[in-house]
């Protein structure tokens, strides 16, 4: 099954649990759903599927109007980029009403354009620097696991939170990863327990860090594979104590943020533990990142291994 | 004489010494936020308040005093909230440019021009999906139908049906800068009629009048499930002449927030006596006498109230 089939599938599911849920965007159920995101949606009596005007700012106020009124709803988002036109929306209206402890739930749920050739807008589909804005949660989802953890427990949960997918990954078959370790929070997950090195994955990026760590195995190298799939600081001190017994650190993040959040956590392990090795993989900016281009993480694979071995 | 109602009168009167209050003691520097004085709006808030009945609920903005205390009923709680102590109308948490109070339907206030309005288009919304049957209201300036939100929300509205009273109240100043320095008119009845939307507006500063008024619309808007724009034409009291080198005569100075300098509590609750000023419009409608004994009593319980 494909990555964006298998979202959607949760989705619809989750939604049908929920009575008088509102679910809004542009084109959620028309045309191709949002490449199929939004297929097939339905909701039980009393709720509404509205396929809304072009709005982004006001759409968000809506969400939080709704959740003001005690109505769950979730805002489905065609490009994350849209986002910021309805950033006052995140930062000031959800600082009301967050004071109080809300009771009702409201998602929005942004496709993170990453699959290159997309020129200016590029740069904004950049999901961590939103969620830091807004100082809001926000979810990565990256394979099966993780998917199933983040929509059943969050998509409908009390609050206010964003959650992700990968324009990158949707035709991608997904990843069927089984996780050893889940943190309390659902933000962290551990899938392969290693001795030689750690292996910790950022943003969209869990699919370069599996093919490390079979790449890894190969050679006989045993590493700890990890994923992070909160935008903002969590609690990760599983890495930290993984990191700290293989002595080897890698950090892989797709992010296009100039503020990476591999970067608090790398701060965090150096100062906690003593490393013979911390690589840090990111997207390297060419001169040509204004204008369209395929924009893919570049990882050096053979480099590494040397590196570690 | 004809016999109006006496407690609306009051409201009004209450409004327009409380603030003053204030401003006395935002003379003698006591507050440490930022206060938006909105005397000269009082008809419009003591008219919205006075229609909302039951589950209506009411955003506002950052220029909100008024409504807080029309809806609140009492002045120590905002002079509580505006030193910012526990026992303060929000706990001391929001100030006055985000005041709100949930308890008497102030769900909301944004500080930020415009925010409000798509916050009020969701709240209609889950009215509809809850087939509820009272109203939202939304309170805004001429500021922020400047601003995208005013028509992104607008346009929402009407598609999406929804019964929702937009009060625009237009001064006609954004800061120092009159509209007319700024930016080209806006023809708000235009707007509406392009998007199907009814349009009213208000500016003889008469309660009672605003009062029919707003009744009227808020049926129209629940009955025919759209929203109307009700532009509030009114002047926010408190300029002041600033002689400067430049300007020896002295250049005029539109009150926008902080203490009004020349306004003063001993003059009474009259600040000019022209139609802009809803206090004179409401003192023509009564005996002089009467209207002088309703106002040294409500001041007498305002000085009481506030006596700590």
């Amino acid at each position: 099954m494909k990555y964006v089939e298998y979202i959607n599938e949760l989705i619809r599911n989750k939604i049908l649990e929920k009575e008088k849920i509102v679910v809004f965007g542009q084109n959620i159920a028309a045309g191709s759903c949002l490449g199929g995101l939004t297929r097939n949606l339905k909701v039980r009596e009393g709720g509404l599927i509205i396929n809304t005007q072009n709005s982004e700012n006001t759409l968000c106020g809506v969400g939080f109007g709704l959740m003001l009124g005690k109505v769950a709803s979730i805002y489905f988002m065609k490009q994350q980029d849209f986002l910021l036109l309805g950033i006052d929306q995140l930062v000031n209206t959800y600082n009301f009403i967050r004071r109080k402890n809300p009771e009702t739930s409201f998602t929005i749920f942004p496709i993170i354009v990453d699959n290159g050739y997309q020129g200016l807008q590029s740069s904004l589909n950049n999901f961590g620097d939103f969620c830091s804005i807004a100082r809001v949660p926000g979810f990565a989802v990256t394979n099966k696991a993780d998917a199933e953890k983040i929509i059943n427990s969050q998509l409908l949960s009390p609050g206010f939170r964003i959650i992700g997918v990968s324009q990158r990954l949707f035709g991608q078959k997904v990843l069927d990863a089984k996780p050893v370790y889940i943190n309390q929070e659902g933000t962290v997950f551990q899938y392969k327990e290693g001795k030689r090195a750690t292996i910790a994955c950022f943003n969209f990026s869990f699919s370069y860090g599996l093919g490390l760590q079979e790449r890894l195995k190969e050679k006989g190298l045993e590493s700890s594979l990890f994923s992070v799939n909160s935008m903002t600081r969590t609690n990760w001190s599983r890495i930290i104590e993984d990191a700290g017994e293989t002595q080897n650190l890698i950090l892989i993040d797709d992010s296009k943020s100039e503020n990476l959040s591999c970067y608090a956590l790398a701060s965090d392990i150096m100062s906690q533990c003593q490393l013979k090795n911390k690589i840090i993989v990111k997207r390297e900016l060419s001169k040509n990142w204004l204008w369209p281009n395929p924009d893919l993480l570049e990882i050096d694979y053979k480099k590494i291994i040397e590196q570690l071995s | 004489m004809q016999n109006y109602d006496l407690e609306i009168a009051k409201e009004v009167l209450r409004i327009r010494l409380s603030q003053m209050i204030v401003n006395e003691k935002y003379k003698e520097g006591v507050f440490k936020i930022p206060i938006h004085l909105a005397m000269g709006h009082e008809a419009i808030a003591v008219a919205v308040s006075s229609v909302m009945q039951g589950d209506d609920q009411l955003l506002v903005s950052h220029r909100n005093i008024h409504y807080n205390l029309a809806r609140t009923k009492a002045l120590n709680p905002e002079l509580d909230e505006y030193l910012l102590r526990e026992n303060g109308l929000a706990g001391g948490q929001l100030g006055s440019m985000n005041l709100a109070n949930e308890e008497k339907n102030i769900v909301y206030a944004s500080s930020i021009l415009g925010n409000n309005l798509p916050v009020a288009s969701g709240l209609a919304l889950a009215k509809k999906v809850k087939r509820e049957k009272s109203i939202v209201i939304v309170e805004t300036g001429d500021g922020a139908i400047e601003e995208g939100a005013f028509y992104e929300s607008l346009l929402f509205m009407k598609s999406n049906n929804l019964s929702v009273l937009i009060v625009i109240e237009n001064n006609g100043w954004s800061l120092a800068t009159k509209i007319k320095e700024r930016r080209c008119d806006i023809n708000l009845d235009k707007i509406a009629e392009a998007l199907s939307v009814k349009y009213e507006k208000l500016s003889s500063n008469n309660v009672y009048e605003y009062i029919d008024k707003l009744k009227f619309l808020k049926e129209y808007s629940l009955e025919n499930k759209i929203p109307v724009i009700v532009e509030v034409e009114l002047t926010t009291l408190g300029g002041w002449h600033l002689k400067t080198p430049e300007n020896p005569e002295g250049r005029f100075i539109n009150y926008h927030a902080g203490p009004a300098p020349e306004i003063n509590l001993e003059n009474g609750p009259e600040i000019e006596s022209s139609e802009n000023d809803p206090v004179f419009v409401l003192a023509k409608l009564f005996e002089k006498d009467v209207f002088q004994k309703m106002s040294q009593e409500i001041l007498g319980e305002l000085r009481k109230e506030t006596e700590r």
